[in-house]
C-alpha cells in the first residue's frame, strides 16, 4: 500500500549522508523559529530552492508550490488582518485594513512555510525511504519508531494517491452537458471525494498491519537489514556542513 | 537460520470450521463457513476452486490467523498448520513456514520499492545480508523484476506487482505456499511460468481461484470445491465441469449473436498517438513509450486490448478517456477533434479497482449520484431509473457499497456507467472477480443503446466471448489482431 516519495537524481544532495542530512534538517527547522531578519528569511529560501532545483529538479519545485499554493493564499490574504498595530498602510473611512507591521509579518509567515515544506520534502525526495529507516535507527530510536515514521510518511502520498484517482472517478461521472464551472463543480465533489479518501485509508490500516505479521514484523529474533549507510564516505565532512549552514547563517542574519 | 522441523505429514488440517463476519448494523449476521474440514498433504498441489464471493480470500487469512486478529468475526474449529495449532502461534512465527500471496497485490506491500519488499521478510528472518542479497537477485531475476528492483511500487503494473510478491515469496523459500488467485493480473508468459514453478516444485501449493483455467491442467493432485458454505473434494479430471455448475457458469453466450442497433452511430478515432510513462523512483528504469498509428472503435463494436504486463494498457486507457494527454497526435469522436473534458464525458471508463469510484453511504445515493446532475430529471424519473437498474443489476438500494463483497461492488460500479449511458466504454479486466456469465451479461446492459466497447483482458477464453476485433501491445506498438 505504500507510495514512494522519492524521485530518483544524480544532485549533490543524493551523495550527502542521510543521517547528516537529517541533523541539517532540524537544525534548519529550529533556524527558521530563531530571531532572525526577513532578508536571511529570503536568502534561506533562495538557497532552499536551489538545492531543489539541482537536485530533485524543476518538476518538485512545481509540484510543491502547486500543492502549498492554496495555503500560502491564505496565509497572504488574512493573516495581515491579525496585526492591528504599527503603520497604516490601507484604511476604509477609520478602520485600518492592513498595517505595515501586518503585511510584514504575513510575509515572514509565508516565507517560513515554504521555506520548511520544501527542506522537508526535499529529504525524501532525495533518499530512499530505507536510508532514513536506517539513519534514524542510527541515532538510536528504536526499529519499531522508526518504521511507523517511514510508514506516516509514506502513508501520506498513499492518500494523495487516492484522493487523485477518487478525483478522477469524479470527472469520469459527469452527467450531461457542463452546466457548472469549473471550480464550482471541484468545490461540489470535495465533499464525497474527502469521505471516500479517507474510508480507503482506513479500510487499509488492518491490511496493512496484517502484511506487516506476515512479513515477520514482531519475530523475537534480531532484524538484519539488506542495505547499509557504510557507502557515504564523507561522513564527517557532511556532518560538518550541516552544521556550519545554519550557524553560520544564524550569525549573518539573527535579528 | 534454520528452518523449524515439520512434524505432521500433513502441510494443513482445518476441521470443523466455522466462521461468521461480525456485522455492525442490525441485519443478524450470516455466516460464511460452515463445519468446514479438508486437508492439504504435505508436498501437495491443491486447487480450491470456489465462486467469487464465497469467501476464499476470507479463508486464506484465517489460515495465516489474520481473521479474526484484524478482520472481526466468530471462528471456531481447529486449524493446523505445518504442524502447529495456529490458535496457539503467532501471524510472524509462520514466516519460515507459510507464505500468502494476497489476490490484491497492492494491499499486501509494506515497503516503498521492488528489492526492499523482497527483502522485508528476509530482513525480519535475521539472515545475513550476503545471503539476502543471493536470494533477493535469484528471485527477481526469476520474475523478471531486475531491471525494476529500485521502482517504487506504485510505479508497477498490477502484473509487476503480483510479481512482486511471488519473487517476495521465492525468496523467503517457505515449504507452504498459499496463493490466492495468484494467476489474476498475469500476462500468458508469467502464467505460464507460475504453472511450471507449481508443476515442478516440492513445496506444498494450495492455490485459491475462482475460474478454471486452462494453465492448471496436469498441475494439482487434488481439487477442493468451496460453494455454499461446505468444502468437498472432487476428481481432478471432473474439476472444470463441478465448478462450472457450482458458480453457475455453465451457458455463457458468445456476444456475436447479439444485435445490437446503435440509436445514434459515433466513431471513436485515435491517431499517431504517443505515450510516454516515466518512473520517477528510478533512473536505470528508462521512460516507456508506446505508439498508437491508428486506433478506431464504432458504436455497438466489442474490441479487446491485450498486451504484456506492464505494456501500456492501463496508460492508454487513460489517454483514451481524457484522463492524461499524450505527448503526440489526436482523438477524434465523429470526425471532430475533442478536448479532455468532451472525453471525460464521452467515454466510460471502468477500473480495474471498484473502490475508486463508489464512495457514497448507500447503493441507491451511488446510482442516483449523477442523475441528479443532469438539469430537468424529476425525482420520480430519478427513482424510476436507479430502481430498474438495481434490479438489472441485482443489487440492493439499502446496502451501503462498502460492505458488499467485491463483485457486487464491481456490479455497482458498472451500474453507475449503466445510468450515464456513455456512447463508449472502456473496461479494465471486468472478468477479474466476476464469472464469464456475470462479466458478458454487464457488457451486455452497458451496449443496449449501441455503445462502443474497448475491453482490456489477460484471458484469452474471455475473449472468445466476445468475439470482437482485437488489438494488440507488442514492444512499445498498438496493432490490430
Amino acid at each position: 500500500m505504500t507510495v514512494n516519495t522519492f524521485l530518483a537524481n544524480t544532485g549533490w544532495l543524493y551523495r550527502f549522508d542521510p543521517r547528516a542530512k537529517i541533523l541539517l534538517l532540524i537544525l534548519l527547522l529550529g533556524w527558521f523559529f530563531l530571531p532572525v531578519t526577513l532578508t536571511g528569511l529570503g536568502v534561506l529560501l533562495l538557497l532552499i530552492l536551489f538545492a531543489s532545483l539541482s537536485n530533485p529538479g524543476p518538476r518538485f519545485v512545481l509540484a510543491t508550490f502547486r500543492s502549498i499554493l492554496p495555503m500560502i493564499l491564505f496565509m497572504i490574504l488574512f493573516a495581515p488582518f491579525n496585526v492591528r498595530s504599527g503603520q497604516p498602510l490601507v484604511t476604509i473611512r477609520f478602520f485600518v485594513l492592513l498595517t505595515e507591521e501586518g503585511a510584514l509579518q504575513a510575509l515572514k509567515l509565508a516565507l517560513r512555510f515554504i521555506s520548511i515544506t520544501y527542506l522537508a520534502t526535499l529529504l525524501f525526495a532525495t533518499t530512499p525511504m530505507h536510508q532514513i529507516l536506517l539513519a534514524l535507527q542510527w541515532y538510536r530510536l528504536p526499529y519499531n519508531a522508526a518504521l511507523v515514521i517511514t510508514l506516516a510518511f509514506t502513508y501520506i502520498p498513499f492518500i494523495a494517491d487516492g484522493f487523485a484517482q477518487i478525483d478522477e472517478s469524479h470527472r469520469l461521472r459527469q452527467a450531461g452537458e457542463k452546466t457548472e464551472g469549473k471550480r464550482t463543480g471541484k468545490l461540489k465533489s470535495l465533499v464525497p471525494t474527502l469521505t471516500s479518501s479517507l474510508v480507503l485509508a482506513l479500510r487499509s490500516i488492518p491490511t496493512l498491519a496484517l502484511s506487516l505479521e506476515l512479513r515477520g514484523y514482531g519475530r523475537a529474533n534480531k532484524r538484519t537489514h539488506y542495505h547499509s549507510l557504510d557507502s557515504y564516505r564523507s561522513t564527517f565532512t557532511d556532518f560538518l556542513i550541516s552544521v556550519m549552514i545554519p550557524l553560520i547563517s544564524f550569525l549573518i542574519f539573527k535579528a | 537460520m534454520g528452518r523449524s522441523p515439520i512434524s505432521s505429514t500433513n502441510s494443513l488440517d482445518v476441521k470443523n470450521l466455522f466462521f461468521t463476519y461480525h456485522e455492525w448494523g442490525d441485519k443478524d449476521p450470516l455466516a460464511l463457513f460452515e463445519d468446514l474440514s479438508f486437508s492439504v498433504p504435505q508436498g501437495s498441489k491443491t486447487l480450491l476452486l470456489a465462486p467469487f464471493d464465497a469467501g476464499k480470500s476470507t479463508l486464506g487469512r484465517i489460515l495465516v490467523g489474520g481473521i479474526p486478529k484484524y478482520f472481526p468475526g466468530t471462528l471456531e474449529g481447529t486449524i493446523t498448520i505445518m504442524g502447529n495449532d495456529l490458535a496457539t502461534i503467532n501471524v510472524w512465527d509462520l514466516l519460515d513456514r507459510v507464505t500468502l500471496v494476497s489476490q490484491n497485490p497492492q494491499e499486501q506491500f509494506v515497503a516503498s520499492t521492488v528489492e526492499e519488499e523482497v527483502a522485508f521478510g528476509l530482513e525480519s528472518l535475521g539472515l545475513e545480508a550476503k545471503e539476502m542479497r543471493g536470494r533477493v537477485e535469484n528471485a527477481l531475476k526469476h520474475w523478471g523484476l531486475y531491471e525494476l528492483r529500485h521502482v517504487a511500487n506504485s510505479e508497477l503494473s498490477g502484473g509487476e506487482r503480483k510479481r512482486v510478491l511471488l519473487a517476495a515469496a521465492e525468496a523467503l523459500d517457505s515449504p507452504f505456499w498459499i496463493l490466492d488467485e495468484a494467476f489474476d493480473d498475469l500476462d500468458l508468459r508469467w502464467r505460464t511460468h507460475l504453472s511450471e514453478l507449481i508443476r515442478s516444485t516440492d513445496k506444498t501449493i494450495l492455490l485459491f481461484s475462482s475460474r478454471y483455467l486452462s494453465h492448471f491442467t496436469d498441475v494439482f493432485d487434488q481439487v477442493l470445491l468451496l460453494g455454499d458454505k461446505q468444502i468437498r473434494q472432487t476428481r481432478v479430471d471432473q474439476a472444470e465441469e463441478e465448478f462450472a455448475l457450482l458458480s453457475g457458469d455453465t451457458q455463457t453466450q458468445s456476444l456475436d449473436k447479439e444485435t445490437i442497433d446503435p440509436l445514434q452511430r459515433h466513431i471513436y478515432q485515435a491517431t499517431n498517438l504517443i505515450l510516454e510513462r516515466r518512473r520517477f523512483s528510478s533512473s536505470a528504469s528508462e521512460a516507456f513509450h508506446l505508439s498508437v498509428a491508428d486506433f478506431t472503435l464504432e458504436s455497438g463494436e466489442l474490441v479487446s486490448l491485450v498486451g504484456p504486463n506492464g505494456s501500456g494498457k492501463s496508460s492508454l486507457s487513460r489517454i483514451l478517456c481524457g484522463l492524461d494527454q499524450p505527448l503526440e497526435g489526436e482523438r477524434m469522436i465523429d470526425g471532430k477533434r475533442v478536448d479532455s473534458s468532451a472525453l471525460n464525458r464521452s467515454v466510460g471508463y471502468l477500473f480495474q479497482n471498484p473502490d475508486l469510484q463508489i464512495f457514497l453511504p448507500t447503493v441507491e445515493e451511488e446510482l442516483s449520484y449523477s442523475l441528479r446532475r443532469i438539469k430537468g430529471l424529476s425525482e420520480d424519473e430519478i427513482a424510476k431509473r436507479v430502481g430498474e437498474c438495481a434490479a438489472l443489476f441485482d443489487l440492493d438500494l439499502t446496502h451501503t457499497p462498502t460492505t458488499m463483497s467485491y463483485p457486487k461492488r464491481k456490479a455497482l460500479q458498472a451500474a453507475v456507467y449503466y445510468l450515464l449511458d456513455r456512447p463508449f466504454y472502456i473496461l479494465d479486466e471486468l472478468d477479474s472477480a466476476l464469472t464469464y456469465q456475470r462479466a458478458v451479461m454487464i457488457i451486455s446492459h452497458l451496449r443496449r443503446n449501441g455503445a462502443g466497447i474497448l475491453i482490456i483482458t489477460h484471458d484469452r477464453q474471455f475473449i472468445s466471448y466476445l468475439k470482437g476485433r482485437t488489438y494488440t501491445i507488442t514492444e512499445g506498438r498498438l496493432e490490430e489482431g
